[in-house]
């Protein structure tokens, strides 16, 4: 009863003309602290810069370390085919022997595909590779083998792969048996482990980050003491308290974020011409990409909330408990 | 507009500033509350704003019962009160003007309204010449008259003042309460601590007298 009086009496009689002025002069204070905002840590530019040079590399070496990740994770999708197995056949096993071979093969339960690539054809591709032709040049003979390109059955488990590879090596007739699927595991699993690595990484460094954004944002808290008090006296509410700091953690985040992007594009600029020489010592087989438009903007993104986030932290904390004196 | 009753205010410490206090001050009245310090004054203005609550006993200021008051709910009863302080906390790295619209900013006033009223509070304490000063460029009576518009220029119905004239010459503070006159002329309820009993009384307004958190007299000079 008693409270639904003082809610009555609280509420001020609002005609819809003030609500309008109210919503405008509500705008208008929030882009007067946007602004103004900046306009402190433009006032203290060595502080501020040593805050965001500890921002922006707490926010870029994760990201560095993820762009690392996803370029390796594209050179291990190129390897075609993984889970083929590649039999090479004894250098005396002629193609009319490994073609009967490929046949008794082809007839068993786990194998999907067997295609027979005699010597001539492996030479040819060779050739075809640059580098190779002259090295081809100065040999007499072929010494290659022939090789069988087999394919498991697609529903054959890992490990009926496995017992196929185990059933091929044993084969007098067999050289050497290469079964792709198995580096491509261990690929796998360390990619799976660096972004695991990189995850950790990153929130570890994400929580720095509201650290030293909380920890600047209070220290700032402290420094306005007296004029937060005054405008608690005048009657403001906490949310307009808080307001500017929150603004002033937004604009940490975003500057920090453009910075740690900045600094990951000189990196790449940085590592550009190597890697072009790399790449092109390949024969362009692989390439490498850069940070794409749409990572970047996450990357901003977060960085943002991060900054705001911390700044929320510090404030709650220190506004809350500083009634004016 | 301002009624105490039976309140009592003890502090943390085990002091008893104030002691079964009552008394009522109706809308538009002016009177002075005063007493040898130590005596309850400041304990008494805080509590109206709600800057301590009391131990025992009701408050109701402006019609509004102040126990029943949340803390969410302090920030708009204070907006509703204008204050005057013995220092008067002006912000110095803002200029006269921006300090006498922050309650206007605060209460979401809309900006030709802010430079209106401010301009009309500002010319009422005769500063309007200085609103683009600094406040440490002004002289102490000027400083507190810039509080005063502070005060006034959200046109709250009950003014609470702590010492205002503690810090100037006799010849300055008689100016600054003359103008404190003016403002109970224009229908504000004005409560007003001095310890400056000769120029309280040469006021000719109600005399609160406060001695050891009770009421001791109450007089009208």
């Amino acid at each position: 009863m008693n409270r639904r009086i003082e809610k009555n009496r609280a509420k001020p009689a609002a005609p819809a003309q003030r609500d309008k002025f109210s919503q405008r002069a509500w705008r208008e204070q929030h882009l007067y602290s946007l602004f103004s905002s900046l306009g402190r840590l433009a006032a203290r530019p060595i502080a501020t810069a040593l805050t965001l040079a500890v921002l922006s590399l707490a926010l870029a070496l994760p990201l560095l370390f993820w762009l690392l990740l996803d370029n390796a994770r594209g050179l291990g999708g190129q390897v075609e085919d993984a889970r083929a197995i590649s039999v090479f056949l004894k250098p005396d096993i002629d193609i009319a022997a490994a073609n009967r071979f490929a046949e008794h093969l082809r007839g068993d339960a786990q194998v999907g595909s067997v295609v027979v690539k005699p010597p001539e054809e492996g030479l040819e591709e060779f050739r075809s590779r640059a580098g190779f032709a002259d090295a081809l040049k100065v040999l007499h003979y072929n010494p290659l083998p022939t090789l069988l390109v087999i394919s498991p059955r697609a529903t054959a488990a890992t490990d009926a792969s496995a017992k196929l590879f185990a059933q091929l090596r044993g084969n007098p007739a067999v050289d050497l048996v290469q079964y792709d699927a198995q580096w491509r595991q261990r690929l796998s699993a360390i990619l799976e482990l660096g972004e695991r690595g990189a995850a950790v990484f990153a929130a570890l460094l994400a929580l720095a980050a509201l650290l030293v954004i909380g920890n600047t944002v209070r220290l700032d808290i402290a420094g306005r003491a007296e004029e937060i008090a005054v405008m608690q006296l005048l009657g403001a509410d906490d949310g307009f308290v808080r307001r500017p700091f929150l603004y002033t953690g937004l604009w940490y985040g975003m500057l920090a974020g453009v910075m740690s992007l900045m600094l990951i594009a000189i990196v790449e600029w940085f590592l550009a011409a190597p890697l072009a020489a790399l790449t092109a010592s390949y024969d362009h087989r692989f390439a490498v990409h850069a940070l794409s438009l749409q990572a970047m903007s996450g990357a901003l993104a977060a960085s943002v909330v991060l900054g705001w986030l911390g700044a929320l932290i510090a404030a709650s904390r220190h506004i809350a408990l500083g009634q004016p004196k | 507009m301002i009624t105490f009753d039976r309140v009592s205010k003890r502090y943390a410490s085990g002091h008893e500033a104030l002691n079964e206090l009552s008394f009522e001050l109706a809308a538009g009245e002016m009177a002075f509350l005063t007493g040898h310090s130590g005596a309850g004054k400041s304990t008494l203005l805080k509590l109206v704003a709600l800057l301590e609550r009391p131990s025992r006993g009701h408050i109701s200021v402006n019609g509004q019962n102040l126990t029943q008051v949340r803390r969410r709910g302090v920030p708009r009863v204070r907006r509703g009160i204008g204050m005057v302080f013995q220092d008067h906390r002006l912000l110095i790295d803002r200029s006269v003007f921006d300090n006498v619209a922050l309650p206007l900013v605060i209460a979401g006033t809309a900006r030709e309204e802010v430079g209106k009223r401010v301009r009309a509070a500002l010319d009422k304490v005769g500063l309007l010449k200085y609103e683009a000063s600094q406040p440490a460029t002004l002289s102490a009576g000027e400083q507190q008259r810039v509080g005063i518009a502070r005060a006034i220029v959200a046109k709250p119905a009950v003014l609470i003042a702590d010492e205002p004239t503690g810090n100037l010459d006799p010849q300055l503070a008689g100016e600054v309460m003359a103008l404190f006159g003016e403002f109970q002329q224009v229908g504000t309820t004005v409560l007003v601590a001095s310890h400056d009993l000769p120029l309280v009384k040469r006021m000719g307004k109600r005399v609160l007298v406060l001695d050891h958190g009770k009421l001791l007299d109450d007089f009208r000079p």
